[in-house]
């Protein structure tokens, strides 16, 4: 190989040397300075960790990474092409090669011409030359990973850490939209049971039946304001039962029955015979009076009763003390039969009879000690008040005999007690008719969720046209459930069995649907709004003729108290809606007759509802 | 044969040459291979050498062994302070020998005159007689009156201080240090080494020196030293290197700013590079390298350096100074 070739191969080597120095340079620059946008990203995703900070508004600041890793860059390019010797490669293969700078002298004197080659440098580029057959750039030059990479490896593993880190922060989150069902009421039957509870409230003399009822008007204009749904509606209505149900204490039939036999004793004297009778028909109001009035007679000793009033009145009162513990007595007595039969039960079943007729006995015996235990809790308190009634009435027994004035004394206690009575008997009448109201409400509104949107839909346009809403000719809806177009139909529990339909105000029974251009006016007899457009095909006479020849007279009418007939009424009401002064009366009269059948005659409960329902639709409306 | 080979040849004759010199000086001095080297190269240099050494260690026998096996001629100068000028140049006397009565006046030469000179604990004399040495060390040539009295060639002065008693002495002015081209320093000999002198100086071992090589062998080894090629970036090293002993330099580095007051002169480079080429030579090779640099460095630096007082006071060696400068600097830079 020629000298020329030697110098070329030794150039090479070289070239790669420096070329591999250079790039460790720049990585070694490049890693001194990778920490820098290192550092900012972790700063920039801690502090969008710890503010919060979205993604969105992150971004921006996640771009400013690119200045610090521009700084990288020319740190890695300044490290890379920073002024060095050209032979830093030869000077490198020297090292490496232990070659003690032969190959950097030999490129150094080899790149002077020839002719100032001094004999030594010849000698200097031959002698690299033999003794540098193999280099190794590679070797000679090696890339290492520079240590201040490990700094940045940690860099980034606690980026990589900080990005998944999760700092917890106390975000007041907004209370999740409940997408509530909401119970639906119509329009027509929110205003009908607020009426009712404003009925209720304004009756409501006793403390808990106030609350009660107030509790009904919030519950109703709670299902007016769609705030509720279906569960909670009846949770609320159960709950408002059970506690009026419960607060129900006096067993009234036990406190009539002793009413009855006080009145029985106390009608054999004259001077409490008002009394007697008063208490008989449970008007105890008056009976209060009555013995007021006796008690003041005896006091005032004007106009005293006789002697043997007053032994009449003295036995009256001691015989009338004693009836009304009998009743407490029958229970008692029925109590012990169904405790002996019980232990007479258990005995058999201990001594092996264990038949599920046997079982079947015991539990039914627990039943009806249950229920007789509940009727002796009512009956004590409704005892209780007797008894208290018993008592003054037998002190004023005993103290006839002695002091007029002191029996007077007994005889007012009395008065009070029947007093007490009364308005005890008036709070559960009031808590009954709630009751009863809870469970009509209760009834409808099962009712309407039965029937969907439909049925909903059918009682809005119901309410609209029983205040005499406008009605659309020929539109009557979609008929629904068997129901005939123009009607409401109401069935009773779950919608499947018989009903009841209620003609739609403006809708005669039985008209076609659909029939467009038809008007009220043109339907034979019918009375509607406004005037009829074109004639009657049915007209019996000849058009008017009009002659002129006529003479005008004023006439007055003479009210005869008659007024339209109840049936006009009723079809004028189903034409124009139930308003007016005559359908309100007409409704009363009916409405009244309807309940006095429902209490007096035997008519099973769901049927109850259905007339009350049917009364309560074509109610009078404002 | 061609001017290479021709070359190659002149390098190996003067590798061999040094290699017998080496070797027949090792026959009387014991270790100190640092110091033989450093001697020859100053004397291959053409130019002096400052030794310094505590008394004993065989600076005299090391010289004299030398001029010895150079087979030059050698005188030896005890410095001490009533030493005069005329004492190392050489007097003028009265000689009234010749016949015929009539008296004239004949230069006597002084220990100058010689090829090697040992000029012991120089600096125990007064600056004007070191100004006297120093002057011929230079110039190479001794006036006396109007006359100027050629100094033979090869001239080597071998300058030795004694580190132990420097109460009462005449240091070397910064000036006249930078005329000695290496200061070398003689350590004490270790242990086998010891042994190896006991044995040869306390017996009757007797070493002959012979003479190994010529003065013509020296002035041409001399020439060829002068021809030895350094690569600019070799000579670039050489130059940042001396450069960076300057406080003020971008290169210098914290020891230099601390401690040194003047950094080293041109001679410093010159006494680098000369070295460097000899040294490439010792080792067989064409051109001198950074390493012979590296090598020449210390010994042509360390009394080229002034330190400032606190360098001074805390007692910051120049040696420790320029170790610092070789290790730092950059062998390359563009």
């Amino acid at each position: 190989m020629s000298q020329a070739n030697h110098i070329s191969r030794l150039e090479r080597a070289a070239r790669s040397a420096g070329r591999r120095l250079k790039l460790r340079r720049a990585l070694t620059a490049a890693s001194a300075c990778l920490p820098l946008p290192l550092g900012y990203a972790a700063v920039v995703v801690g502090l969008a960790k710890v503010l919060p900070l979205t993604v969105a508004q992150a971004r921006p600041w996640l771009w400013g990474t690119l200045v610090p890793a521009a700084f990288v860059v020319a740190a890695a390019l300044r490290g890379a092409w920073s002024s060095r010797s050209p032979f830093e490669g030869a000077l490198a293969l020297d090292r490496h090669h232990g070659l003690e700078d032969r190959i950097a002298n030999a490129l150094a004197f080899s790149k002077l011409p020839v002719a100032e080659q001094t004999p030594l440098m010849q000698a200097a580029i031959a002698d690299a030359a033999e003794r540098a057959p193999k280099l190794e750039p590679r070797r000679a030059a090696r890339i290492r990973l520079p240590r201040e990479l490990a700094y940045s490896a940690a860099l980034l593993v606690g980026l990589f850490g900080l990005g998944l880190l999760e700092v917890r922060q106390l975000r007041l989150v907004p209370p999740p939209i409940v997408q509530v069902r909401p119970m639906l009421l119509s329009a027509d039957d929110v205003e009908l049971f607020r009426e009712i509870g404003q009925d209720l409230a304004k009756s409501a003399d006793d403390p808990q039946v106030s609350a009660a009822a107030r509790r009904f008007n919030q519950l109703v204009e709670d299902i007016a304001a769609h705030r509720m749904d279906r569960r909670e509606v009846f949770e609320r209505l159960g709950s408002l039962e059970r506690e009026l149900a419960e607060s129900s204490e006096l067993d009234r039939e036990a406190q009539d029955e002793g009413l009855k036999e006080l009145a029985r004793e106390l009608e054999k004297s004259g001077l409490t015979k008002s009394a007697a009778e008063a208490l008989s028909e449970k008007r105890l109001a008056d009976a209060e009076q009555a013995l007021r009035e006796l008690a003041e007679r005896l006091k005032k000793k004007q106009s005293p009763p006789s002697k043997a009033e007053l032994d009449k009145l003295r036995s009256a009162l001691q015989k009338a003390s004693a009836a009304s513990s009998e009743h407490q007595a029958g229970i008692d007595q029925r109590r012990k039969e169904l405790e002996e039969e019980e232990q007479s039960l258990l005995k058999k079943k201990q001594q092996g009879d264990s038949s599920p007729k046997n079982e079947q006995k015991l539990a039914e015996n627990r039943r009806k000690l249950e229920r007789l235990s509940r009727d002796k809790q009512r009956s004590d308190k409704s005892q209780q008040q007797l008894s208290e009634l018993d008592k003054q009435l037998q002190e004023a027994a005993r103290q006839l005999m002695q002091d007029a004035q002191a029996a007077g004394q007994s005889l007012e206690s009395a008065a009070e007690d029947v007093n007490r009575m009364g308005k005890q008997q008036q709070t559960d009448e009031q808590k009954k008719e709630m009751l009863k109201r809870l469970q009509e409400l209760r009834e409808v509104l099962r009712q309407q969720g039965k029937g969907g949107k439909e049925q909903m839909d059918r009682m809005q346009r119901f309410g609209e046209r029983a205040r005499g809403g406008g009605k659309q000719p020929g539109q009557n809806g979609q008929p629904g459930n068997g129901s005939q177009p123009g009607q409401l139909r109401l069935t009773h529990g779950s919608g499947d069995g018989p009903g009841i339909d209620v003609p739609m105000p403006g809708s005669s029974p039985g008209a076609s649907p659909g029939k467009e251009g038809e008007s009220d006016g043109a339907q034979t007899g019918a009375t509607g709004k406004g005037y009829g457009q074109g004639h009657d095909e049915h007209l019996a006479g000849d058009p008017t003729k009009l002659d002129g020849k006529t003479q005008d007279v004023t006439a007055a009418g003479v009210d005869s108290g008659q007024g339209a007939a109840s049936a006009e009424v009723i079809y004028g009401a189903a034409q124009r809606g139930f308003v007016g002064r005559g359908y309100q009366k007409v409704f009363t009269d009916y409405q009244t007759v309807a309940e006095q059948v429902m209490q007096q005659d035997e008519i099973p409960p769901g049927y109850r509802f259905y007339v009350r329902r049917y009364f309560q639709l074509i109610r009078p409306r404002d | 044969m061609s001017d290479v080979e021709a070359a190659r040849e002149e390098v190996q004759v003067f590798q061999k040459q040094v290699g017998t010199l080496r070797e027949e000086i090792g026959r009387v001095i014991v270790g100190n291979r640092e110091v033989v080297d450093g001697v020859i190269t100053c004397v291959l240099a053409g130019s002096h050498a400052l030794l310094e050494g505590v008394p004993g260690l065989g600076k005299t026998m090391l010289v004299r062994t030398l001029a010895e096996a150079l087979a030059l001629e050698f005188s030896r100068i005890q410095f001490t302070p009533d030493l005069m000028p005329a004492d190392i140049i050489g007097t003028v006397v009265v000689d009234d020998s010749a016949t015929g009565g009539a008296a004239k006046f004949e230069f006597r030469k002084g220990p100058v005159f010689a090829n090697i000179v040992l000029a012991d604990e120089v600096n125990r004399a007064t600056p004007k007689t070191q100004s006297a040495l120093l002057e011929a060390m230079q110039e190479h040539r001794v006036t006396v009156g109007r006359t100027t009295y050629q100094l033979e060639e090869p001239y080597f002065v071998l300058a030795t201080q004694n580190p132990l008693e420097m109460e009462g002495t005449y240091p070397l002015p910064e000036a006249q240090l930078d005329r000695f081209f290496f200061k070398l320093m003689m350590p004490f000999p270790s242990r086998d080494e010891l042994h190896t002198i006991i044995d040869r100086t306390t017996t009757d071992h007797e070493v002959k020196v012979s003479r190994v090589l010529t003065r013509d062998d020296v002035l041409g080894m001399q020439k060829l030293v002068r021809r030895v090629p350094v690569a600019r970036h070799v000579q670039d090293y050489a130059i940042r290197l001396v450069l960076a002993t300057h406080p003020g330099n971008a290169e210098a580095t914290e020891l230099v700013k601390r401690f040194v007051r003047t950094g080293a002169s041109p001679r410093g480079v010159q006494a680098v590079l000369l070295g460097a080429k000899i040294r490439a030579l010792f080792a067989g090779r064409f051109a001198a390298s950074i390493d012979d640099v590296r090598v020449s460095a210390l010994p042509a630096l360390r009394h080229r350096i002034l330190r400032s007082f606190e360098g001074e006071a805390e007692g910051v060696a120049e040696d420790k100074i320029l170790d610092e400068i070789l290790k730092k600097l950059p062998e390359s830079k563009g």
